[in-house]
């Protein structure tokens, strides 16, 4: 005679939705907010009078060894003007802001020719900077 | 007679899921302290020109700065960094028209960013546009 087992029943309890709701959201909210340069290495450099600089399409970083990085991706200078055009496109007002990180001691000849050529793809720059405390 | 019967029912959260309320609170705080809103400074600046002759006559503020953190140079004079919104903000004053406002940032190629972004600042807190000028790269062929 065969004994047929008793199926067992896999339900998720319902006392940890509210868990699993709560993760998921905290999860999400990391996804939106962190950027893609969030890993790269740079100290910004301090002035008086900074706003928020919101959020943009376009993210440019100078890391400490001085290399660029167009939404966290490594790019040279050449390619960079066409990029930005590329990722601003038909963008009006705020949305042409673009961000410029650059690290503290970079030097003229790096972060020179960024700002011409975010100016010459018609971006908005907002140096990213941190707030001078006396 | 009738008795009531007190029915007082315990109310605490279970010891089981104290662990996962801690983990939770960790991770909420920690993702608060992590996020922090990006900051910082708006600058428009014009887009250059290849052909920089001017059409009209029009005498634009020059400030030229290298690697030495407490000078500058305005217009050929060397004035202490502390001392450039003064002198500026007195340049200024006397110009009216938005061109004339114009004050060009020549920087050699040592001049560090947080230099650049200190000066700029005071140019642009004196009323002065900012544009950049390059030291252009030439290849002359001797033959």
């Amino acid at each position: 005679m065969k004994i047929s087992r008793r199926p067992l029943a896999a339900n998720v309890p319902s006392m940890a939705m509210g868990d699993i709701a709560f993760n998921l959201l905290i999860f999400f909210v990391i996804l939106a907010k962190a950027t893609d340069d969030s890993h790269l290495q740079w100290d910004p450099a301090e002035t008086t009078d900074v706003t928020r600089a919101g959020a943009a399409k376009v993210s440019i970083v100078i890391d400490a060894e001085s290399k660029y990085y167009l939404n966290g991706q490594q790019v040279g200078i050449a390619q960079l003007a066409p990029q930005i055009e590329q990722i601003l496109g038909g963008s009006t007002g705020d949305d042409r802001r673009v961000l410029l990180k650059v690290h503290r001691n970079a030097t003229a000849n790096h972060f020179e020719p960024i700002i011409e050529a975010v100016s010459e793809a018609g971006g908005t720059i907002m140096h990213v900077l941190e707030e001078k405390r006396n | 007679m009738k008795v009531r019967r007190k029915c007082k029912l315990l109310v605490e959260p279970p010891s089981s899921a104290t662990g996962d309320i801690a983990f939770n609170l960790i991770v909420f705080f920690l993702v608060c302290a992590s996020i922090q809103p990006d900051s910082g400074r708006s600058q428009e600046i014009p887009k250059s020109e290849e052909n920089q002759e001017q059409k009209e006559e029009v005498e634009n503020i020059e400030v030229a700065l290298t690697g030495n953190l407490n000078t500058i140079s305005l217009n050929g004079d060397t004035v202490r960094t502390s001392e450039l919104r003064g002198r500026l903000t007195q340049l200024l004053k006397a110009k009216t028209r938005p061109q004339d406002k114009i004050v060009i940032v020549k920087s050699k190629i040592d001049t560090p960013y947080h230099h650049w972004i200190d000066v700029t600042t005071e140019i642009e807190q004196s009323g002065g546009q900012i544009t950049i000028q390059r030291e252009e790269q030439q290849t002359i062929q001797v033959q």
